[in-house]
């Protein structure tokens, strides 16, 4: 029962392509009987089944009936247009049709494999097929238009992700502007002491970029620095970045370290893992960069008391300011890139570690800082009161496949557990044992080290911790701790002894993952790392153009993983700034001056802030080249005076109808 | 009457057009009956003589502010109006700049008739807790202490604990008697849309006819229209030629909207409406 569409653009004439997926769609919907429903359409000059109209052949089928029949309207009714509607926009242009000409009905994800029913899924493929149609009628050719892209990028997070993706990009000479929080750049890396497989000193692998990076003349260092906000759009963004007071002048400092040594008051260290001490004005770590110092507003005597001033009376290059302010930079690039990193799971909230309640258990990476040449011990591992560990228990999964905390798996436990293993055993006499629930090594050589961790003798353990007590009176020669693990399949309890416990504790997102989601409008996934636009073919791009995720913002990874991801991110970067232009959605909105109220609901609640004030004609008024399309003031304005090109009220109505009819 | 009172409103109009403060001044004069009244709008300090208030002024007179854009003009204002004024500020409908406020408080409006006036206080009063405008330039009369006769939302939680099939039953019947004439709209301070969606032609939101599906649509529309805006004046009620109770949907809604997000309309020039900004947990919310 379809009703005539009174045409007044007698011209239509729509091809309609089926796919059949394989057996996709066609195991469940009959595509023939579609196409043949389709084929009695209004305005349907063709209508055609192929395989897979995705492929070569099936497109070339497309742009042949354009040439051959004079189709003006494309509807090919396949899988989700998240999947391959730009491929066959670009089909359409290559035969020379406005790719907006063209309609995807989805028959895969919305019909046939959620639709059990052949008979039913059928109906349900041409009533999408029918909507397709009727809305394609609507279609206007949109024109889109380019504009040039700065060519400098914006890196946030300094860590070994944002290191790594900076250099890439200003190795190629375009400018990079690399923001870190932190005093130093170096992120978690430089805490290390070995990295996993091949033990190599962590230090020692990134220093070298460090220091490239520091002086690199195609980086702009901002350290001890946050972006505050971002606007703009891909190839054009506009930053905010907060450049806190640091109080010592980057120009005059040389990096002599005087200050530190005549500095009297002692802070706990926050490289250190709070294992060590720092001074109030610090370099946080010796191979720091940039080698300058910072002051520790909170806990200097000056600013807490009002005198002291020893390291400005010993600083001979007079770069103390302790009149410093915080300051606002603005500066304009093209793409963004997101390397915020992580970090580690808090076990205190986790009363059955009693981590905090018994000395001698500690964290991974109060473990790394402990075993570290320039650590606190000088790279001794040491129980609280100096003696040596005669046994360590290293506990695998703290916070993660835990549903309690988190469920995902954080992996890079498995392995820098069976790395510290090494590092014991070749440092101490110890006994070690680890106790795990599963041995995930899966990466490149992951299993030799593993294999070799066997036969260097460590024990192993399969259990859930349930409880770390005290041990003292029973058993003390075995160690002075109790674990006692369940083994999660028989529910067996074992008890171990042990000197010292080294949590491995999860990897979780920011604590301000969601602030920085909300700055650069990427989204959060539920589990609070930042979401890429897919997970397989697309892992580094966000749903935001011109914005990439890298390193363990955007899920927990290793070293190899990050260092990938972040020349993946700087190849992607460079690959927009090549091209020189980007597209402009041309699917924006337009303002009915006329219908119009002023009421300036829209100018609010647009998330790009496309939309300003006319104050003289009293209305508002859309800046095309800022809009994304998104749809929020259509939705919004109560005077229904916003109109989407490509998603008018006549488009989508006659969708509607289509479905409905 | 509050002689005194209309005094001081009377001193104050001839003053402000006389100093040339304003163009002209909205307020209330005696109705041809001799008992109830009517708006005026006084040009002329000579006019001012003709300004009164009592409590059958119980018109909103901030709705023809909508007509005056750009023009500075007084208007008389009671304690439930002056939530119109914060409301179209804050839509930018007008500029504060341009408007001088003569508040009053109010003793409580009475039902009239033509020619008659009862005893019986307006249901809106019974529930009026504001003893003087939420914003003004000059208050003539001084502030009146008002207790509540009634609780606000008694008759909705009433509604509210009825079955969907009663309630639909009740609003079927009572949109059954609308005759579609938009006095609720034309009167309302919140409906100043340049073109409404009930004319629009393309696309036809609603229908020409008066039948149940379009007034239902009518209704329905109107009453979302004003989710969060609506300012209580109950206007729409008033003037409504067949009865419907429209506060009772209007005042469902601000029920609502005040549970959900902690807003009422009209008593912030600042705040921004619910509707109209979207707050990051709320994004979060949506996302997960």
């Amino acid at each position: 029962m379809t009703t005539e569409i009174k045409s007044s653009k007698d011209e239509v004439r729509t091809g309609v392509y089926i796919c059949h997926c394989g057996t996709n769609i066609a195991g469940t919907v009959d595509v023939a009987e579609v196409a043949e429903y389709a084929s009695h359409l209004n305005s349907v000059v063709a209508a055609r089944v192929y395989r897979f109209m995705c492929s070569e052949p099936g497109q070339e089928m497309i742009k042949q009936d354009i040439k051959e029949l004079g189709l003006n309207r494309v509807v090919v009714a396949s899988c989700s247009p998240t999947m391959h509607e730009p491929t066959f926009r670009k089909t359409c242009e290559q035969a020379g049709l406005n790719r907006h000409l063209f309609q995807m009905a989805n028959i895969r994800e919305h019909c046939s494999w959620v639709t059990e029913d052949h008979e039913k899924a059928t109906e349900k493929a041409k009533a999408l097929v029918r909507a397709a149609v009727r809305r394609v009628f609507f279609h206007e050719p949109l024109e889109v238009r380019e504009v040039p892209v700065n060519s400098s990028t914006l890196v946030v997070g300094g860590g070994i992700a944002g290191i790594q993706a900076a250099l890439q990009i200003a190795n190629s000479r375009h400018k990079v502007y690399l923001v870190e929080r932190d005093p130093s750049i170096g992120g978690h890396m430089i805490q290390l002491d070995k990295t996993f497989p091949t033990l190599d000193c962590s230090a020692c692998i990134l220093t070298p970029n460090m220091s490239e990076v520091g002086s690199h003349p195609y980086v702009e260092l901002l350290t001890y620095s946050e972006v505050e906000e971002l606007s703009g759009y891909v190839g054009n963004f506009k930053a905010k970045i907060r450049k806190k007071a640091r109080y010592v002048d980057e120009e005059k400092c040389t990096g002599c370290g005087v200050c530190q040594g005549k500095c009297p008051w002692k802070v706990t260290s926050e490289f250190e893992m709070g294992l060590g001490q720092r001074k109030a004005i610090y370099i946080p770590f010796p191979q720091a960069v940039p080698n300058v110092p910072v002051i520790d507003r909170e806990n200097c005597a000056y600013f807490q008391k009002g005198k002291c001033r020893a390291c400005e009376k010993f600083c001979e290059a007079g770069a103390i300011k302790f009149d410093d302010e915080e300051k606002i930079i603005e500066v304009e690039v093209g793409n963004v890139i997101l390397a915020t990193g992580f970090q580690t799971f808090d076990p205190s909230v986790a009363a059955q570690y009693g981590y905090g309640e018994f000395d001698d258990i500690i964290t991974g990476l109060e473990f790394e800082r402990l075993c570290n040449a320039t650590g606190p011990t000088g790279g001794n591992i040491q129980l609280k009161d100096g003696s040596v560990p005669r046994s360590v228990a290293i506990v695998h999964c703290v916070g993660s496949r835990d549903e309690e905390f988190h469920e995902y798996c954080s992996r890079v436990c498995c392995m820098y557990a069976l790395k510290h293993s090494h590092l014991i055993k070749e440092k101490t006499d110890a006994q070690v044992c680890q106790i795990f629930t599963d041995i995930r090594c899966f990466g490149k050589d992951y299993e030799d080290f593993y294999e070799r961790l066997v036969e260097e003798g460590a024990n192993f353990v399969r259990g859930k911790v349930q409880q770390v007590a005290n041990a003292n009176g029973k058993g003390t020669d075995r160690g002075k701790l109790t674990i006692t693990t369940e083994d999660p399949d028989n529910g067996k309890v074992n008890q171990v002894f042990a000197d010292m416990v080294v949590l491995c504790t999860a990897i979780e997102p920011q604590q301000d993952a969601d602030q920085v989601a909300h700055t650069f409008s990427v989204s959060l996934k539920a589990d609070g790392f930042l979401l890429e636009r897919h997970p397989k073919l697309d892992p580094v791009a966000t749903r935001t153009d011109g914005i990439y995720v890298v390193g363990c913002c955007q899920g927990p990874k290793d070293i190899p993983d990050t260092v990938s991801q972040a020349s993946a991110a700087a190849a992607k970067v460079l690959a927009v700034i090549t091209r020189g232009v980007v597209e402009l959605e041309a699917s924006t909105a337009v303002i009915d001056e006329d219908l119009c109220s002023g009421c300036r609901i829209c100018n609010l609640l647009c998330p790009y802030s496309a939309i300003s004030f006319d104050d003289e004609k009293k209305i508002s008024t859309i800046n095309e080249a800022l809009c994304k399309g998104c749809g929020t003031c259509v939705a919004a304005c109560p005077s229904g005076a916003i109109t989407h090109r490509h998603f008018t009220t006549e488009e989508v109505m006659a969708e509607i109808e289509g479905v409905l009819v | 009457m509050d002689k005194e009172l209309i005094q001081q409103i009377r001193d104050k109009a001839r003053n402000l057009l006389e100093e040339g403060t304003v163009e002209g001044v909205i307020g209330y004069e005696r109705a041809s009956d001799g008992v109830t009244s009517r708006p005026l709008f006084v040009y002329n300090p000579s006019d001012t003589e003709r300004l009164i208030y009592d409590e059958t002024c119980a018109h909103n007179l901030v709705k023809y502010l909508l007509d005056k854009k750009g023009k500075k003009m007084a208007v008389v204002v009671k304690p439930c109006d002056s939530r119109a004024i914060n409301l179209l500020l804050n839509e930018g409908q007008i500029e504060r700049d341009n408007v001088f406020i003569i508040g009053v408080g109010c003793p409580g409006m009475v039902e009239t008739n033509w020619n008659h006036k009862s005893e019986t206080l307006q249901a809106k009063c019974r529930t009026c807790q504001l003893s003087k405008p939420v914003v003004y330039d000059f208050l003539a009369g001084g502030e009146i202490e008002r207790q509540a006769e009634e609780e606000t939302y008694s008759d909705i939680t009433e509604e509210e604990a009825k079955s969907v099939a009663t309630r639909r039953g009740f609003w079927l019947e009572q949109f059954g008697h609308c005759i579609r004439c938009y006095a609720c709209r034309q009167v309302c301070p919140g409906c100043y849309c340049p073109v409404c969606f009930a004319e629009r032609l393309d696309p036809l939101w609603l229908g020409i006819r008066i039948a149940p599906e379009e007034n239902d649509m009518w209704q329905t529309i109107r009453s979302f229209h004003l989710a969060g805006r609506c300012i209580g004046c109950n206007e729409c009620e008033r003037v409504c030629p067949v009865g419907i109770p429209l506060s009772l949907l209007n005042r469902k809604l601000e029920k609502d909207v005040k549970e959900l997000f902690a807003f009422q309309a009209g008593l912030d020039p600042e705040e921004k409406p619910p509707f109209a900004t979207f707050k990051k947990e709320e994004v979060m919310e949506f996302e997960k």
